[in-house]
């Protein structure tokens, strides 16, 4: 009897997340944009190769780079929230149907994020060789190992959550939690590890990492309950909780980064007689606005205001969209400040060239490839619903 | 949560309790394996000894010039075995003219193509008019004893061979530029794949009279000899994508010819040889001047000394 009437939550519950037509004309139309876009961008890529990006060799990684982690962050987020609601069984998180929609959005996140650092590299044909000759004194290596341990870990959960009863669920999701605990605050460490650029040696950075991961896997999470969640109920629903829940976290989180970074910066603004020319960049060099304003005021104040005062669902999911793109910009603060200060005086000008500059500017082809990452991300996220909604059915119909 | 439920009961908790345990030590066994020192990855021993027939027949004079002692010295280095020696540079700035023919000798040399520079000079000014001085210092890779570019390489495509030099394996390297991002002397430059001729003389007539080859100038079809391996670049070949950076020419040691950059030298302000062998002029150099190193508050304990 129990075993029936968990079949039938399973079925009802995954229905029950599906689109408006409207809604979904709409993200069709993105989606098609996004694409278009995207491919657009990739087509550059192959014929121009790294000569259509920005980056060069004394700034060497570029917003590919920034987005990477904001998807690594967003997957480990999702899965962490995911996870923990189910084991803890939060109202609004604890049917497998739940889970199963945070594992999606989870590997819809994490495997754009590992398709953009692919086109990042230089030699595109040798990525097999981070598996067969890794070296772990790398975080580059350790993080690649740790992100595919988590997708076998995401995906096995997923796979098991269609069994009745699974000893190994539970244990499985923990071990996931605990990595994608892991590897948003070793994303951190990657930066922290570069021992020779003051501005990355902090380790403050591995825990701004990690509630800005909390607080993008929360957002992400509430922006597609409430995308999908238009039959979830009324106000005092389980739906709505999860929803309520995931806007305290996804505040609490933000405002937990915010302190981070103002503690960070404030060592270099209040240090007597102290200079740091990445610290002047961030805040008054050519690219002040995306501190100020896109991280600071769209991604972080607006955000902010509307998840406190706002009681509409739909302001809290624009909300959650301006918060990523926040965090974007946040790790754009982070990346390339770091790189933009060289430390041998004069080397720029010593041997002149277009690769050879102490800047960074962002061209289209990184931009369109940016929005590729974005339609892959839907489109995994919407096979992966289509998949779970598929196999959701025939084990209810095995039963 | 059914009130008084545990989340996990006693075999789940035990389980999830050995995962979260196997996996963190799995983790932590990996790392401190990969940062115990581990086996070299050049030959080592009696098949690294080069007896070159470097210098034989010129007489060895008191007076001889810097740059024919430091070749003897270099034809003696190479007849040790390989982890007897170790290279370092030393670069007397007071005598640096900032002429740029170590930069050009090195292009020169491994076929460098735009973006992609070992060993630029940088140039300073100090003061005000009438009371300035100009100051030149070229940047070659500092090969340093405790490398930072090393350890963050994800497939172990760079290492400090045990005659101090560090190296790359263009065939290994993936390009994550990683390296780059971990030099503070911005010693490593990555190939971005661009030749000096793309786009030259675009609209001129073709013919055999044409000073381009296609879209190619002859020589940009010929290798380059780094590592002692032939490097064409052609067809997105390696090292296209890579990292590359200085490397004491270790092709020209081989066949004991000093590196480029010190035979080009015109104001023989560059010094290079073995720091192993006490009679060497680099030694010599190291000991009696006031030498200084770039950047030593990082600890990697670079092998390029300057003399101020």
């Amino acid at each position: 009897m129990a075993q029936a009437s968990a079949i039938s939550d399973v079925s009802s519950s995954e229905s029950n997340t599906s689109m408006g037509s409207g809604r979904a004309l709409v993200m069709w139309v993105i989606w098609i944009l996004l694409l278009v876009a995207g491919l657009a961008g990739l087509w550059q890529r192959f014929v121009y190769g790294h000569n259509a990006a920005g980056y060069g060799s004394y700034v060497p990684w570029g917003i590919w780079i920034a987005l990477y982690f904001m998807g690594v962050a967003i997957a480990g987020g999702t899965f962490v929230f995911g996870a923990a609601g189910f084991i803890l069984g939060w109202p609004g998180f604890d049917t497998k149907a739940d889970l199963r929609l945070a594992i999606v959005l989870s590997v819809s996140a994490i495997l754009p994020a590992f398709m953009v650092i692919w086109l990042d590299l230089g030699r595109m044909d040798r990525l097999y060789m981070v598996f067969t000759s890794a070296t772990f004194t790398s975080m580059i290596a350790f993080n690649a190992w740790m992100y595919n341990s988590f997708l076998v870990v995401a995906v096995l959960s997923w796979l098991l959550s269609f069994k009745n009863e699974s000893v190994w669920l539970k244990p499985l999701l923990c071990l996931g939690a605990f990595l994608s605990i892991l590897f948003p605050s070793q994303s951190g460490v990657f930066f922290e590890a570069v021992g020779t650029k003051e501005y990355w040696n902090s380790p403050l950075l591995s825990m701004m990492f990690l509630s800005s991961a909390l607080a993008a896997g929360a957002g992400s999470l509430l922006f597609v309950r409430v995308l999908f969640g238009g039959k979830v109920g009324a106000s005092e629903s389980e739906g709505d909780k999860a929803i309520r829940r995931l806007r305290v976290i996804t505040v609490l989180a933000l405002v937990v980064y915010l302190a981070f970074e103002f503690a960070e910066l404030s060592i270099a603004v209040w240090r007597p007689y102290s200079e740091s020319r990445a610290v002047d960049f961030l805040i008054q060099g050519g690219y002040w606005w995306v501190f100020w304003i896109v991280q600071l005021l769209i991604g972080a104040a607006i955000p902010l205001a509307l998840y406190v005062i706002s009681d509409s669902r739909a302001a809290w999911a624009v909300s959650s969209v301006l918060l990523i793109v926040g965090f974007v910009a946040a790790r754009l603060g982070i990346l390339v400040p770091g790189q933009v200060v060289g430390q041998i005086p004069g080397l720029q000008e010593a041997f002149q060239d277009m690769r050879l500059v102490y800047s960074y500017h962002p061209t289209s082809m990184e931009y369109l490839i940016g929005a590729l990452m974005v339609a892959v991300g839907m489109a995994v996220f919407y096979v992966g619903r289509r998949l779970t909604v598929a196999l959701a059915a025939k084990t209810e119909q095995r039963a | 949560m059914s009130q008084g439920k545990m989340p996990l009961d006693r075999r789940e908790f035990l389980l999830a309790g050995g995962l979260v345990v196997a996996g963190a030590a799995a983790g932590a066994a990996v790392i401190v394996k990969d940062r115990l020192p581990g086996p070299p990855q050049d030959p080592t021993g009696e098949q690294t000894i080069r007896n070159l027939n470097v210098l034989q027949n010129v007489k060895e004079r008191a007076d001889e010039d810097d740059h024919v002692r430091m070749q003897r010295e270099l034809a003696r280095a190479m007849g040790k075995p390989v982890e007897q020696r170790h290279w370092i540079m030393v670069i007397d700035i007071r005598k640096c003219i900032g002429c740029q023919s170590c930069t050009i000798g090195c292009v020169a040399e491994n076929k460098l193509p735009p973006g992609v520079v070992y060993r630029p000079v940088t140039t300073r000014e100090f003061g005000t008019y009438p009371n300035i001085r100009i100051e030149f210092l070229p940047r070659p890779c500092m090969h340093c004893e405790n490398p930072s570019c090393v350890p963050v390489c994800p497939v172990r495509a760079t290492w400090k061979r045990p005659d101090g030099i560090v190296v790359i394996d263009y065939d290994k390297c993936i390009g994550c530029r990683s390296c780059l991002n971990a030099c503070p002397y911005g010693s490593r430059t990555s190939d971005f794949g661009r030749f000096y001729s793309d786009g030259a003389a675009e609209g001129a007539p073709a013919g055999a009279g044409r000073a381009l080859d296609g879209p190619r100038s002859p020589y940009e079809h010929q290798p380059n000899n780094e590592y002692s391996k032939n490097w064409t670049r052609e067809g997105h070949a390696s090292p296209v994508g890579n990292a590359r950076k200085c490397h004491f020419c270790l092709h020209r040691l081989e066949v004991g010819q000093l590196p480029m950059c010190v035979t080009t030298c015109i104001g023989r302000a560059t010094y290079f040889g073995d720091s192993n062998d006490p009679k060497s002029l680099v030694v010599e150099l190291v000991t009696k001047n006031n030498v200084q190193v770039l950047l030593e508050h990082w600890g990697n304990k670079p092998q390029c000394y300057y003399i101020v």
